[in-house]
């Protein structure tokens, strides 16, 4: 097991989020610039990692808790850097920056003693794809929360009429935070989807069921559900905005309360690996 | 007498605009006014026009101080037909650093009447090529004016001076800009006809805006605007059913009581499917009940809250505007440094003619004796003179260069060397002419 790019990868990231924390704090210079760099180093080092690691497992390495969130925390620096570079709001950083630290960093705890054993049942061709859709999905949901965390602050200090930041010079509207969270909880969600379809489709091939009613299983048609109506409200009823925001950062809530609970306390199938 | 920078004229501050108006150069006019200011000022080497309708500066220089001025003035007021009487008072003058000073801070914007508004720069490059086309821009002004650009790029990028908004209405265009990702799809409806209405509209519009609604207590109001900035009017008693359309409504209608309360705006959120609101009530009384503000998606701003924005963005850039002025300072002291090197280069050059001379002369003096010897060590005594008058002369610039001659002026230590060296030649070559007796005798 090759752990030797986790702990720089960490480095990078807890740097990472105290030089977005200090440009927030307003010490000047292009510090979320070097944030960023920072961002993508810990993102690149994790993928050095994930390749090693995947080469060794012969297959995605995705088969605990720790390793769940090792991927998870990838795929959200990723997304994360796509939304700074791509939609030029670096402020999603420093959200983005500790929370990805703090996944990587709770995997460092937990790491050293998991073994990375590939039960036979779980090798299969949908693993990684079932893995792969579900994390990701995550990773969205995880960037779309912080999106309309950030909708949240800056709508409450355009109402408090304070809207004037020296620091928000370059942040994205209101209705461009709006369009952005919607695109994310939509692929988040089309992600989800797919994963629970997969999952499906595994289950039958290798218990000769479709769906077993197990927490894990339970609790994500629960969430799709939650996501599923996010979306609907927007669509038809037209909630937007700063409801929408609330309601995202809401769902997301439960979501994390799931993926924990079930990863350290539900036994089934997907073995503590809510994932 | 040494070149100096000088900058004379007048701006916002000084001259109020009946002065600065008559003054004023028309941009096609500058070219020409320059040549003629050549003519007829001829003290003046380089020089430059800026004329904006904020100032009237000539910028230029000149080794004789004040008979310069006088003629640059004189040509002012000749050439523009005004009494001198009528706008010396306003005339200020700065020589030399703080010429250096003045132009550096004009073009950082901190001498503008709005600090940090972006134009002046753009006006400034103006000057500069109208001077470079001129032919009236030398080594001095090119780089001055080059200079004066890199100092308020470094002020731009190293402070916040530009942020912000100075007025009301780009403080309203400035906070759509914060609610609304484009403006292009957006529809603003006004309500009133207000002066600052029509300005606020005017912006929107440079900003993308397409689709104006406009109504007025009197119609034939809201129509005239309308025509004038391509929008719709709208009858003042049912203009309500329009609200849905509206993204910005601008209320400027005299009226005691709101013109739009919540409880009928309940529905036209509704209606909008939740799309946000911006709200910008520049009428007293209010035209908007405050009320609405609270509600989910609308952005309600009055007349004291958009003064809010702006007295905060004035005070940030003022803050602003002291760190630029460290940054101007500094960058005064490196113009001046490379000013005064200037200055040295003719004293320079007749330091190292006069020793170079002086060590021609002397190889010329043994020349017979020089020609019997071997190439070798004919080559050797030429290196080795060679070498003696290149450390002399380095020791001898680099001190004076580096001001390690205990004068303050590198100029006048300069000087005091060259007197000295070429001294040397005049006076002492006599003596060395005896000497050479001497020697010739013993050789």
């Amino acid at each position: 097991m090759n752990t030797y790019w986790l702990a720089p990868a960490l480095a990078c990231y807890a740097l990472s989020a105290a030089g977005f924390a200090m440009e927030r704090a307003g010490l000047r210079g292009r510090l979320a610039r070097w944030a960023s760099v920072l961002l993508g180093g810990g993102a690149a080092l994790q993928t050095g990692d994930l390749i090693l690691r995947g080469i060794q497992a012969g297959n995605v390495p995705v088969t605990n808790f720790a390793q769940s969130l090792i991927f998870l925390a990838w795929l959200t620096a990723i997304a994360g850097l796509v939304l700074i570079v791509r939609f030029r709001m670096p402020v999603i950083g420093v959200y983005v920056a500790p929370i990805v630290f703090v996944v990587l960093g709770v995997e460092s705890a937990t790491m050293r003693q998991a073994r990375l054993v590939m039960p036979q049942s779980l090798r299969s061709a949908w693993l990684p794809v079932h893995v792969t859709f579900a994390l990701l999905g995550y990773a969205l949901f995880v960037l779309a929360a912080g999106v309309s965390l950030v909708y949240l602050v800056y709508e409450k200090r355009l109402k408090a009429k304070r809207p004037l930041l020296p620091t928000d010079e370059r942040t994205p509207s209101l209705e461009k935070l709006d369009r952005i969270n919607y695109r994310l909880l939509g692929w988040g969600f089309l992600m989800l989807s797919l994963a629970i379809v997969t999952g499906a489709i595994w289950a039958d091939a290798t218990w000769g069921h479709f769906w077993s009613w197990e927490p894990a299983e339970s609790w994500s048609l629960i969430i799709w559900i939650l996501y599923a109506g996010l979306l609907e409200s927007r669509l038809t009823v037209g909630w937007r905005g700063r409801r929408a925001a609330a309601l995202t950062i809401a769902v997301f809530t439960v979501l994390v309360g799931s993926f924990v609970g079930m990863s350290l306390l539900a036994p089934g199938k997907h073995g503590g690996n809510f994932g | 007498m040494r070149e100096t920078l000088f900058i004379f004229g007048v701006n916002h501050r000084t001259a109020p605009v009946a002065v600065r108006e008559r003054l004023a150069y028309g941009e096609g006019e500058i070219v020409a006014a320059l040549a003629r200011l050549k003519r007829e000022a001829p003290a003046i080497h380089e020089v430059a026009l800026i004329s904006t309708c904020n100032r009237v500066e000539i910028l230029g220089v000149t080794e004789a101080g004040e008979r310069a001025q006088l003629q640059a003035t004189g040509f002012l007021a000749g050439d523009r037909g005004v009494d001198a009487a009528a706008f010396g008072p306003s005339l200020y003058r700065h020589e030399a650093r703080a010429a250096v000073r003045h132009l550096f801070r004009v073009g950082a914007s901190l001498d503008s009447m709005v600090v940090g508004e972006p134009q002046i720069l753009g006006q400034l490059k103006n000057a500069y090529a109208q001077a470079a086309d001129a032919g009236t821009a030398g080594l001095v002004l090119h780089r001055a004016f080059h200079k004066a650009f890199s100092v308020a790029k470094r002020v731009r990028k190293a402070t916040l001076i530009g942020h912000g908004s100075v007025s009301v209405s780009s403080a309203a265009v400035g906070l759509a800009a914060k609610i609304f990702d484009t403006l292009a799809d957006k529809t603003v409806m006004l309500i009133g006809a207000g002066q600052m209405a029509e300005l606020t509209a005017r912006n929107l519009k440079r900003l993308g805006i397409q689709s104006l609604l406009i109504t007025s207590r009197t119609f034939d109001n809201a129509v005239a605007l309308a025509r004038k900035l391509d929008g719709t009017a709208v009858p003042f008693d049912s203009f309500h059913p329009y609200l849905k359309l509206a993204d910005i409504v601008i209320g400027s209608v005299a009226a005691a009581k709101p013109v739009i309360g919540p409880e009928e705006f309940e529905g036209v959120i509704r209606e909008r499917r939740y799309r946000p609101v911006f709200m910008i009530d520049l009428g007293v009384p209010r035209n908007f009940d405050q009320r609405l503000n609270s509600m989910e998606n609308v952005y309600l701003y009055d007349i004291d809250d958009l003064s809010a924005v702006v007295q905060e963005s004035r005070g940030e850039r003022e803050r602003e505007a002291e760190k630029a002025e460290t940054i101007v300072e500094l960058e005064v002291e490196s113009f001046l440094k490379w000013l005064d090197g200037l200055e040295l280069v003719p004293a320079i050059k007749d330091i190292r003619s006069s020793v170079e001379q002086l060590r021609d002369l002397e190889l010329e003096r043994h020349r017979v004796w020089l020609a019997g010897l071997a190439p070798a060590e004919r080559e050797r005594i030429e290196s080795l003179t060679r070498g003696l008058v290149n450390k002399l002369l380095h020791r001898i610039l680099s001190g004076i260069r580096e001001g390690r001659t205990g004068v303050p002026d590198g100029v006048y230590a300069a000087e005091i060397a060259r007197r000295l060296l070429s001294a040397d030649l005049a006076t002492e070559g006599g003596v060395l002419l005896d000497d050479d007796g001497d020697e010739d005798d013993e050789l």
